[in-house]
């Protein structure tokens, strides 16, 4: 039981301006379950894409599997090793039969012209799906399954490899709880027969009730690894969250005007359900939840982008109605999205032309063509008071660093002189230095008395901007927290808790505030 | 419930049935066996085109340059039997030469589109272009009749078994062949996996740049095949012949039912958008309809094929839950 099956050390991985991993440790004994968890963004995917080979770590890393050093440097290495990955978004081909997805791979090292045995083919992929006892049809395509079977499907897969160590990334997150128990019970068979399985998931009750081991990871640092046993849930917390925050919690009082932006019970199936809320002026909102908890697509259907089913929109007390993105935008509605480099810029043109892009209208001359100089001070405008450097409004965008990058996005949105901002992941990507510098921003956007909105997963973020905190679940609001009382701990215990068990009130006894979850 | 390309083939093969039963009141001689071994002779060309076509559409590339390539090997092929004698040997030949010609302009493609990574669209347009450009240097857009070629190609050309034209074999070959491939080769089946999911092609460990520039190569390979149907068939060579077919060939295998954004066809919906495209233009000329209404239709056709297959794609899509919301 003690024996190790695998062994990972030294590995770091450094990204462009970002080290996601940094001399981290992973240990995984023969038929255990062993939970690997850590908030968003603390490094869990890239160790796993290490593992599986899709990402190459920094040189130093050293991998033993079964006791003797290996080398994984192509998704085919893990593979022939025996380490299936289950990722959270599958790896499975839609248009192909069930039995065909559950062999492929297995003839990846053939021949580009061998025979594909079809009755084999067939025959591995019945005695896997009997292996679990699931009843699926072999003869369907994958997109005729539903999340769960499909997830099945995966698995089957990783068994009929004969998988020694199986990774399951988030595997519960779009399952109903009967299926829920189902997985357990597989996974309680992949043990018995001596395969490890790394499980990956933020629900902290289901992790206690599979695992054997934690190891936690935080801001790409090895915490520890522990027993399940020596656990409970506040001290994981704890593990997770860590004592060093990054930034200052924002302690300004600010002197709350009237609402500028109103959203009632706004509801969009499979995305997110009853939604309300207030942005006052002069305050910052901040929302935040996991991964997958209806935060960005809230944002994309204020904005215009994702349209919702029910709920109504009100902005300076009238309401209003928003059906696209040219909608918002002339209403007074700026959306600044996560992909700043895809979704909030055209990087091959200047500073100048990104800037001018939301409000080429206004600014032309009386032949309507586009005024150029115009257009050159606006830029200049901007560059000025967002303190852009270089301060060269004719340089590409791409020339920039990603903190200027985003401010010439906030910049371009300001020209539009919105009423209301929503921020999605502001400083994604973005160094420490000027992390703090779009806060600041941000608060200031505010002070003018702007609406503004800031959605992130990254919690000391939260606490830095923000006067009033939400945080969502499931495509709910499941809590709400002023930043006074806000603590990581605090707001972690609302995005997870209850998660596939719960339906009691949330009670928010210092605000008083009850979110009743139906 | 049957699957979706099921109900796709079979829609289309529908219509061609009901096209088959109005024409056959338009015009008598439509539907006789003659007319149809007729359709089938001269469609041939564009059959083979669709069927490697259909590949590159599977693992959701595009080739525009296919006809300029098979005429670029149809010129290669007429100046060579310029040199060669009149003899089976030289027929022999070019079978092997021309599919080589062929094979290699699409390995060039698939070179650039495979390692390079530049969007198939791009590359294509830009080997079209060249070679048009080269192909009119060489030949002064002059055209070969049948009196340049040997007659030994000749006599091949009119060789008929069983009162079938010899090409009508050829497509058959050509076509079971990709059948073959496609369903029953690795290769075949990671081809259809890449247009899946690229991204789950990767992560099992299919190696998409061999893929790619397989697809490419092999639509070379037919490219030169078609090329020698092509002579075969007009007993000529015109350097401008062909110009534009390669729109028509990209409309029969999304009218077959090859999803453009890949993952799904088949070869027996690409012959059977072949044959849809073919009895409209037969039956318009039974029906004395002026061509440029051919045009029309068809055009009218491909938008409405495309226009379907976008909207159920897009209800699809739809349906997909992103979050599962507490209910």
């Amino acid at each position: 039981m003690s024996e190790s099956i695998l062994q990972m050390t030294n590995i770091s991985k450094t990204f462009p301006g970002v080290k996601a991993l940094d001399d981290v440790q992973l240990d995984i004994r023969k038929g255990e379950v062993h939970a690997l968890i850590g908030e968003n963004g603390a490094g869990k995917s890239t160790l796993i894409k290490i593992l599986a080979g899709v990402y190459t770590p920094d040189p130093g890393a050293k991998f033993f599997f079964e006791g003797k050093e290996a080398e994984i440097k192509k998704p085919l290495d893990a593979t022939m090793k025996g380490i299936s990955i289950i990722y959270q978004d599958l790896s499975l081909f839609p248009n192909l039969t069930v039995a065909e997805n559950i062999y492929i791979g297995r003839d990846s090292d053939k021949k580009a012209w061998t025979k594909v045995k079809w009755k084999e083919i067939k025959k591995i992929a019945v005695k896997a799906l009997q292996d679990m006892e699931v009843d699926i049809d072999p003869n369907v395509p994958v997109e005729q399954l539903s999340i769960a079977q499909q997830q099945l499907v995966e698995i089957a897969r990783a068994i009929a490899f004969d998988a020694k160590l199986i990774v399951m990334d988030e595997p519960t997150s779009s399952l109903s709880e009967g299926e829920v128990e189902k997985l357990y019970k597989i996974i309680e068979k992949l043990k018995s027969r001596g395969i490890s399985v790394i499980f990956i998931s933020h629900k902290l009750k289901e992790l206690f009730k599979v695992s054997d081991r934690f190891t936690v990871l935080r801001d790409g640092k090895y915490i520890g690894t522990y027993e399940a046993a020596d656990m409970d849930e506040p001290k994981l917390i704890q593990l997770m969250v860590g004592r060093n925050v990054t930034y200052e919690k924002n302690e300004s009082t600010v002197q709350v005007g009237e609402t500028i932006f109103k959203v009632d019970s706004l509801s969009k199936k499979g995305n997110f359900a009853d939604i309300s809320l207030e942005v006052k002026k002069g305050e910052v909102l901040g929302i935040t939840g996991l991964v997958g908890s209806g935060r960005t697509e809230l944002a994309q259907a204020i904005f215009g982008v994702n349209n919702p089913d029910e709920g109504s929109l009100e902005l300076n007390g009238e309401k209003i109605t928003v059906n696209s993105a040219s909608d918002a935008v002339k209403k007074g509605i700026a959306y600044i999205p996560e992909a700043r480099q895809t979704q909030g810029l055209v990087l091959e043109q200047s500073v100048i032309n990104n800037m001018s892009l939301p409000v080429l209208k206004k600014l032309r001359n009386k032949l309507k063509l586009i005024d150029s100089k115009l257009e050159v001070s606006l830029a200049e405008q901007y560059v000025k008071s967002l303190d852009i450097r270089p301060a060269l409004p004719k340089l590409p965008a791409s020339n920039l660093s990603g903190g200027n990058q985003q401010k010439i996005v906030i910049g371009k949105w300001l020209a539009t002189q919105p009423k209301v901002i929503i921020f999605d992941e502001p400083t994604n990507g973005i160094d420490i230095g000027a992390k703090t510098e779009i806060h600041k921003l941000i608060r200031r956007l505010a002070n003018d008395g702007i609406g503004v909105i800031v959605i992130s997963s990254e919690l000391p973020e939260i606490l830095a901007v923000s006067d009033r905190i939400l945080v969502m679940r499931h495509g709910r609001i499941s809590g709400e927290l002023s930043v006074q009382e806000a603590t990581q701990e605090k707001i972690m215990s609302f995005a997870l808790q209850g998660q596939g068990s719960a339906k009691t009130p949330v009670v928010n006894t210092e605000s008083g505030q009850v979110s009743q979850e139906v | 419930m049957k699957s979706l390309i099921k109900q796709k083939e079979f829609s289309i093969f529908a219509i061609i049935v009901l096209l088959c039963i109005v024409l056959s009141f338009v015009s008598p001689v439509f539907l006789t066996v003659g007319n149809f071994l007729d359709i089938m002779e001269g469609n041939v060309v564009m059959a083979i085109l669709a069927i490697g076509m259909t590949l590159i559409i599977i693992t959701s590339d595009i080739d525009v340059s296919v006809a300029a390539v098979t005429t670029a090997v149809a010129v290669t092929i007429g100046s060579l039997f310029g040199h060669l004698p009149n003899s089976w040997v030289s027929v022999l030949l070019i079978f092997l030469i021309a599919p080589l010609v062929g094979l290699i302009i699409g390995c060039v493609n698939g070179l650039l589109v495979s390692r390079i990574k530049i969007p198939a669209i791009v590359v294509t347009l830009g080997t079209l272009n060249i070679i048009n450009g080269l192909v009119l240097y060489f030949t002064n857009g002059q055209y070969l009749n049948s009196s340049n070629l040997p007659a030994a190609f000749i006599s091949f050309a009119n060789y008929e078994l069983l009162g079938i034209p010899i090409l009508i074999y050829l497509l058959t070959v050509v076509a079971v062949l990709t059948w073959y491939i496609l369903k029953h080769t690795l290769i075949g089946r990671s081809v259809l996996a890449i247009g899946g999911k690229s991204q789950s092609a990767v992560r099992v460990g299919i190696d998409e740049k061999k893929i790619k520039m397989f697809v490419f190569a092999y639509m070379g390979f037919l490219a030169g095949v078609a090329a020698i149907a092509q002579t075969a068939y007009t007993k000529a060579v015109d350097p401008n012949g062909m110009l534009g077919l390669e729109m028509m060939v990209i409309a029969a295998v999304v009218l077959g039912g090859t999803n453009i954004q890949g993952g799904r066809g088949t070869i027996q919906g690409t012959l059977l958008g072949v044959l849809l495209l073919a009895i409209i233009e037969n039956g318009m000329i039974l029906a004395h309809i002026d061509t440029f209404w051919q045009k029309v239709v068809t055009g009218a056709i491909i938008v409405f094929a495309i226009s379907y297959d976008r909207i159920s794609y897009k209800r699809q899509q739809a349906k997909l839950t992103k979050i599962e919301v507490e209910a």
